[in-house]
């Protein structure tokens, strides 16, 4: 073998990790959320540890983070999976679900269980209600799984819920209209158009993005 | 707005009075199934939240941001809106609180006040919100998702910037 080609092949076989393919069980990048995570942690710990901050207290710190946040969450997540749960049994979800099965279904073909949590989602989102997005989407991101038979990997289902969810669209961003208030905008509404045509745009690309990467991948 | 969602679940609770399905404990069963969720997302959280405070906490994000201005400029985002846009995947609330730090800034109604509320608006805290949603149901490849969601935030910002110098000058 000429040496040129080990070296070739070395290479291909370092970095064969790095190279989405759907076959392959190992490649990294299939664990990005792994990957983001090491990555954030590690290069923090040494930018903690040059600038002489504890990286360890701020781990802790921001685990205590996360307590309190699931804290605040657990009220509405309560109240919403409790309500959910009477519309399911009132027979109102399956109305839902039958109403939305076909304008869903051009997105995410095959989605049946998950549509009802899926629009409960979206429609949370488009008020502005993000506490209450939550409790749907994990609710639809289950349904989704047992959709997959189970599967471990994201399908293209739930690549493409996750993308709508990735492009925002709200009537009114409420979080950042409450701090223009605050700070004393002579026009707080001003926003709120430009904000809702660039929120369609990001879906529209966020529907042609996961489509392509779909073909690709299959 | 305020009272659409109160007398929706009012009606919610009276219909299924009617059709005789015991509100209540519908409504008990389905709470209970959110406590074992609830725990379930709290490891998640946990090392989501600890690593993004450990790299915020160590200047990480000014670094990204100073390292990736040439590509922010090159899409023709200004230079005011990066630590800002570095931050939205990964915290809402910290996103909110650079937010609220420009405006200060530059003015809650300038132009870079306006294209950092645009962008605030049309994006989302996604690489938690996947973290999240993925962790909680037991996902462990997340494919293609962070990449669409990044493709697609990366839309919202430039069409939003584009649509605060078109619609309010």
């Amino acid at each position: 073998m000429r040496r040129t080609d080990i070296k070739e092949n070395v290479s291909r076989e370092t970095f064969s990790f790095l190279f989405v393919n759907s076959g392959a069980h190992r490649c990294i990048a299939c664990y990005m959320m792994s990957l983001i995570i090491t990555v954030l942690f590690a290069v923090g710990c040494l930018l903690c540890i040059v600038n002489g901050i504890s990286p360890l207290d701020e781990l802790i710190s921001g685990a205590d983070g996360a307590v309190k946040l699931c804290a605040s969450l657990a009220g509405s997540y309560l109240i919403w999976m409790g309500l959910m749960n009477v519309a399911k049994r009132a027979g109102l979800v399956e109305k839902l679900a039958r109403l939305i099965r076909k304008p869903l279904g051009l997105l995410m073909p095959g989605v049946s269980g998950a549509a009802a949590p899926i629009t409960m989602n979206l429609a949370a989102n488009f008020f502005g209600l993000g506490n209450a997005a939550t409790p749907f989407g994990i609710d639809a991101m289950r349904e989704l799984k047992r959709e997959a038979h189970g599967s471990e990997s994201a399908t293209a289902n739930i690549c493409m819920f996750l993308a709508l969810n990735a492009s925002a669209i709200e009537l009114l961003p409420t979080n950042v209209l409450a701090i223009r208030f605050s700070l004393g905008a002579a026009d707080a509404y001003s926003i709120v158009l430009p904000t809702l045509i660039s929120s369609i745009f990001a879906a529209v690309a966020a529907i042609i993005a996961s489509k392509a990467f779909a073909s690709i991948i299959k | 707005m305020k009272l659409l969602f109160p007398t929706l679940i009012a009606l919610l609770l009276i219909y299924a009075l009617i059709k005789r399905c015991d509100p209540y404990d519908a409504f008990v069963e389905g709470a209970r199934d959110a406590v074992p969720t609830l725990l379930s997302i709290l490891p998640n959280l946990a090392l989501m939240l600890g690593s993004i405070a450990v790299f915020r906490a160590g200047g990480g994000f000014e670094l990204i941001s100073r390292l990736l201005s040439p590509v922010f400029g090159a899409l023709g985002v200004p230079a005011e809106l990066i630590p800002l846009l570095v931050m939205r995947p990964f915290s809402g609330s910290a996103a909110l609180a650079v937010l609220s730090d420009v405006l200060k800034t530059y003015g809650a109604d300038s132009f870079i006040g306006n294209a950092a509320s645009v962008c605030v608006g049309s994006t989302e805290t996604i690489v938690y919100t996947i973290a999240l949603y993925c962790g909680s149901a037991g996902i462990k490849k997340t494919s293609y998702a962070i990449p669409v969601a990044l493709i697609s935030g990366a839309v919202g910002v430039i069409t939003g910037i584009a649509a605060v110098k078109l619609l309010l000058g």
